[in-house]
């Protein structure tokens, strides 16, 4: 039944991206992109609602080519083309006066269907597959200005990216020797070999997961997201920051939970050295944020701290942590688009990079300041706005499992919480109390405000009524759970 | 669900108010008026509702959970009634003010995030309407947009950021260590708690820092004398006269439910609470801006309630007369202040000025203004006859009670003794910089005679209307204060349900000499202090007035700002960007061995199209040798794949 819908979610955007750069007629191209974009999501949302899965696609040798679609796949799949529609339907104001529209669309779309085949994957060679794709095919999104600066971002994108990509296949060899299968099996399939030789085992899975944290911006491993993600255009830095910072994190969900086992890493080093990271990831991210003067560049530091609340939950390898980290993936990933997109409605707008040139902004766009407050309330996780929610869980979650780790975990999230209204109150507060020399109305487009408003409405709305999310990542969550002492 | 319309009804009602006033100018106004009349009558009406809960486990996460007790009922009619008279005040100020919508969505947002903290049943659903308190309120500290306003508002932030997530830490540990955040179920877990106490102690002083700085306490007050006299005159009559008490409210229900009659807590809290009251009370008969006066006699006055609060704890059982002083002073300094704080305002606004040596003789000759300002005035210092009175005693009679059990006890009792003297002593500062006020603004001429001229034509500028309902507001304090058998005993016996109490055995002689002789020595030494502080001290020679009190010396410009903004960021820097870089430096450490004394073998290309596009390529081939060009073949080659593999899947 309907098991076209999860390779039609991955077909359409790949198809509709090669044909980008062939048509000619340029609102006629954007409208094929919006529709695009639109029809993946609704594909995403039917294959979530109708539970159609596929498995084994083809067999190539020793490895499988397997793509299905469990919760999480369904999870992530909805908010990566949902996110894609909003930062998209804002690309196409955005770009409206780029001369390469066509191949930002392209890559735009050719990305999403390689994250579309990331949700969907089924086992970690086919993981592994998209997971390149994805980095080579987001790698344009970032040099698309083609400034010197830019190409430079862009190649330290990709050495970064390959270097964890090979940290990932080390680990990958060793997961097909020590698992039963590479295949994602809830709970994982941790073997006997794996049992005699687990020094070896806790190796391969802290390079696994080391690769994949590389995406996610973890230290130290980190560096390419400042640098790539300011020269990238808004729209892209918000999927970068957003979709792809997720990509690692989702691989790191399928190396724990669902090839290794939760309960072989629960109390290993391994958890140890990884949690560590995690926190002083939490701390870097927004001490640096706090410290940065360029507007998108602050942003980007606080990815790099954000995500890294989602890791502080994964590496607690319980069902709490897990659900907690679900939540605040989906949270950071819908605030930060949001944060982006307002970065970028002022840049289209006004030209303006450095933060303190905002002052007064927020009296000329009070639209797009409204949304900007909306997502740093949400960010810093002040009450009722989502990443209160989420905070609560980790910080709770962390310390049920660690005692005094959990105390200090407990404690960086919450130095980073106020670090997080420091780097970013200031800039709401100035932008809407003080007087700009130049008051005219700046209020961009509808194309720029509807994505911006529904993002911002989605965080009230998700941080109040939580259940059906959170009930979800409970369900999610709960295959570590029979392990539980 | 009428706590939930009683939650959200203000909200939505400044929402609506703020559209509304943002298309069409003037019309927030009495929208917020209806919102504010609305919900002072829903107030009314929750008192049949005493003992409700009302369970949304879906919301916000852990869920919300609301409960109706005496003390919420009776913080609930006090906030809506201050809410309501601020509201009709502030029509007459923010009469030429453009930003009106603004502050009118705010001040009913606030509104409806305090009444949902007084009808809280749980920390958390505490702390979620407490943080959207601090927030919502932010703005109105902000609404005049000077200078002074932003630095106030920026501290208040400050305050109400940082305090809120050591609240939320403490109420990580505390839900950790018990497992429940609910008041019903937390005297029974504290009970059952077999870990480490001390590990509860922290939980406890983690959550109490977030309320301590929204109630002032000692040292988490210097917001406090800044804030008020940049805020708008009605907006600083709510900040002292009931949000302050948002942060009581948490600190009572620690005391109340966490620390149930616990020794330790109790003595911190007194020694916290004896400093407040000491310090806000000194800081008062220093300064010389009016507001900041009334500012930080509100942190004495804190100062009073904490106290109360603590002998609360100390009392155990037989604590009735600890928690009724401390009902009755929260209730009777919130109707203080609201009076005080609007008459200031009316002053404020009908001269431009708030420094007490401009305003000297302002007052002269205008009878209704006075008794206005007078009565609660008398009631603040404690006068017998007048309700505060009535409430000083009992707090004061609560530590004479201690102090009574100890020395049977046979326990030392000096430091208890020393409390009550510095009990008085507030009192008596609580005298002498009412007195300050009251002798400057309406009796002493001013120094220069042609303002004093200018001041004797003016007229306050404030309708009858105003000027009516606040001399009926006053007239309550006296009234209160003459039948507290009636009156002020029959709120407290209502509200007690929320503290570990058994009430009040017998009642209190207020007038009887032993409880007269303490508001007497209170009175004394105010005169005292009045005569030989302010009158050399504070006033000058030339009759203007100055502060003797340095500006170095301040807690806030010459320590916490520092701190925050300059010491914590750069040590925080300089380990975040030795964290950042380790990997780089490593990574350039090892290139430079790599290709020690060797070029590099993968040089990349010179071509400046390597990753470059060029926006019109030469010839037609321009294109093919870019990076571009070789993934979008990658890109094709990969969905060609895909498609053959899909497609064969499907067909086979």
């Amino acid at each position: 039944m309907y098991n076209y819908l999860i390779p039609l979610a991955m077909i359409l955007p790949m198809a509709s991206g090669i044909l980008m750069g062939l048509l000619r007629n340029n609102s006629g191209r954007n409208i094929l992109f919006a529709e695009t974009l639109a029809a993946t999501l609704l594909c995403a949302v039917a294959a979530a609602c109708t539970g159609s899965g596929l498995t084994t696609v083809a067999d190539m040798g020793v490895f499988a080519f397997r793509l299905g679609a469990d919760r999480v796949g369904h999870l992530f799949a909805i908010l990566f083309s949902a996110l894609f529609l909003g930062a998209g339907v804002f690309s196409l104001e955005y770009n409206s006066h780029d001369d390469h529209q066509a191949r930002f669309n392209g890559f735009f779309l050719l990305t999403l269907g390689a994250m579309m085949g990331l949700s969907y994957s089924q086992n970690l060679f086919t993981y592994y597959f998209f997971y390149e794709c994805m980095t080579l095919l987001s790698m344009p999104l970032v040099f698309h200005e083609g400034t010197e600066e830019s190409m430079k971002a862009a190649l330290k994108y990709l050495g970064y990216s390959l270097f964890g990509a090979a940290l990932v296949l080390f680990g990958f060899f060793y997961a097909g020797q020590y698992c039963d299968t590479t295949n994602f099996a809830e709970g994982g399939s941790f073997n006997l070999a794996g049992q005699a030789h687990l020094p070896m085992a806790l190796i391969a899975a802290f390079c696994l997961m080391l690769g994949f944290a590389c995406k996610a911006g973890m230290v130290p491993l980190h560096q390419w997201l400042p640098v790539a993600h300011p020269v990238a255009p808004a729209p892209a830095s918000a999927i970068l920051s957003a979709c792809i910072t997720k990509a690692g994190v989702l691989g790191i969900l399928r190396c724990a939970y669902y090839v290794f086992g939760a309960e072989v890493l629960r109390g290993s080093w391994v958890q140890t050295a990884m949690t560590v990271l995690a926190l002083i990831t939490v701390f870097t991210g927004s001490m640096l944020a706090y410290k940065e003067r360029l507007f998108k560049r602050r942003l980007a530091w606080s990815t790099v701290s954000q995500v890294s609340y989602v890791l502080y939950g994964l590496f607690q390898f319980t069902p709490a942590g897990f659900g907690g980290g679900l939540l605040q993936a989906v949270f950071h990933a819908v605030s930060k688009t949001a944060l982006f997109l307002c970065a970028g409605a002022v840049i289209h707008q006004s030209g303006k990079t450095q933060v303190h040139e905002l002052t007064g902004m927020g009296k000329r766009m009070p639209v797009v300041f409204g949304c900007f407050a909306f997502a740093s309330l949400s960010l810093v996780g002040i009450p009722p706005f989502a990443g209160f929610v989420s905070k609560w869980s980790l910080a709770t979650g962390g310390l049920s499992v660690y005692g005094t780790l959990g105390i200090v975990g407990a404690a960086v999230l919450l130095i980073s919480a106020i670090l997080t209204a420091g780097y970013l109150f200031p800039i709401i507060i100035h932008g809407c109390t003080e007087d700009a020399e130049d008051n005219t109305p700046l209020e961009p487009g509808l194309r720029m405000l509807v994505p911006l408003v529904v993002l911002a409405l989605a965080l009230l709305a998700l941080g109040i009524f939580t259940a059906p999310l959170s009930g979800l990542t409970e369900t999610i969550a709960s295959i570590s759970k029979e392990v539980l002492p | 669900m009428y706590l939930l319309i009683l939650v959200l009804l203000p909200m939505a009602g400044g929402l609506f108010a703020g559209i509304a006033g943002h298309r069409t100018p003037k019309t927030d106004v009495p929208i917020s008026l209806a919102a504010l009349g609305l919900e002072w009558l829903l107030c009314l009406g929750l008192i049949p509702q005493t003992g409700k809960t009302l369970d949304l486990p879906d919301l916000v996460g852990l869920g919300l959970h609301f409960q109706v007790t005496g003390l919420s009922v009776l913080l609930c009619v006090v906030a809506a009634t201050l809410w309501l008279v601020s509201g009709i005040a502030d029509r007459e100020y923010l009469h030429h003010d453009k930003k009106t919508a603004r502050y009118h969505l705010f001040l009913l947002l606030t509104e409806g995030a305090i009444m949902g903290v007084f009808v809280s049943g749980d920390f958390y659903t505490t702390l979620v309407f407490f943080e959207m308190m601090s927030l919502a309120s932010y703005l109105l500290v902000l609404h005049n947009e000077t200078e002074e306003a932003r630095e106030a508002a920026g501290s208040y932030l400050a305050y109400a950021v940082i305090g809120g997530m050591v609240t939320l830490m403490g109420l990580f540990l505390l839900y950790n260590a018990l497992g429940t955040l609910r008041f019903d179920d937390l005297p029974a877990a504290v009970a059952a708690y077999e870990g480490n106490r001390s590990m509860l102690y922290a939980a406890g002083l983690c959550t109490l820092v977030g309320f301590a700085a929204k109630c002032c306490m000692w040292p988490l007050h210097t917001w406090l004398p800044k804030a008020h006299p940049a805020a708008p005159a009605p907006a600083s009559a709510l900040l002292s006269g009931i949000i302050t008490k948002g942060g009581v409210f948490g600190i009572l229900a620690l005391a109340a439910k966490v620390f149930v009659h616990d020794v330790t807590a109790g003595n911190f809290l007194l020694l916290f609470g004896v400093i407040t009251m000491v310090w806000g009370g000194f800081m008062g008969l220093c300064h010389t801006n009016v507001k900041a006066v009334l500012a930080c006699s509100t942190m004495s006055q804190i100062g009073f309630i904490l106290t109360g609060t603590a002998m609360q704890c100390l009392l155990g059982e037989e604590n009735g007369i600890a928690v009724w002083g401390t009902l009755l002073h929260m209730m009777n300094h919130s109707w203080f202040k609201l009076v005080l704080f609007v008459t200031v305002g009316i002053i404020a606004h009908t001269t431009g000025k708030l420094e007490l040596s401009d305003l000297q003789g302002f007052g002269r000759g205008k009878k209704q203004l006075f008794v206005i300002f007078l009565l609660p005035a008398l009631g603040i210092m404690g006068i017998p006859l007048f309700n505060g009175y009535v409430s000083k005693t009992l707090i004061h009679e609560s530590i004479v009670e201690y102090i009574h059990h100890l020395s049977h006890a046979g326990m030392d009792i000096g430091l208890y003794k020393a409390a009550e003297y510095l009990f008085l002593l507030s009192g008596g500062m609580t005298v002498g910089y009412m007195v300050k006020l009251i002798v400057c603004l309406f009796f002493e001429p001013n120094h220069d005679s042609a303002v004093q001229a200018e001041y004797d034509q003016t007229k306050p500028a404030a309708s009858p209307f105003l000027m009516g309902l606040l001399t009926a507001c006053a007239a309550l304090c006296p009234l209160l204060g003459m039948t507290p058998h009636f009156t002020l005993e029959r709120v407290a016996a209502f509200a007690q349900g929320f503290f570990p109490t058994q009430g009040m055995e017998e009642t209190v002689a207020y007038f009887s000499p032993a409880n007269l002789k303490g508001g007497a020595i209170s009175i004394a030494i105010g005169a005292v202090l009045y005569v030989v502080f302010v009158r050399t001290m504070v006033r000058r020679r030339d009759s203007t007035y100055c502060s003797p009190w340095p500006k170095v010396l301040s807690l806030e410009d010459s320590f916490y700002r520092p701190l925050l903004m300059v010491w914590l960021p750069f040590v925080g820097a300089v380990c975040a960007r030795l964290a950042a870089s380790l990997f780089e430096w490593l990574a350039k450490l090892v290139n430079k061995l790599l290709f020690f004394r060797f070029n590099p073998i993968v040089t990349p290309p010179e071509n400046h199209r390597f990753a470059n596009y060029d926006p019109h390529p030469k010839g037609r081939r321009g294109n093919l040798g870019t990076l571009n060009f070789g993934l979008t073949l990658f890109g094709l080659g990969y969905v060609a794949v895909m498609l053959y593999l899909l497609v064969r899947n499907v067909v086979l």
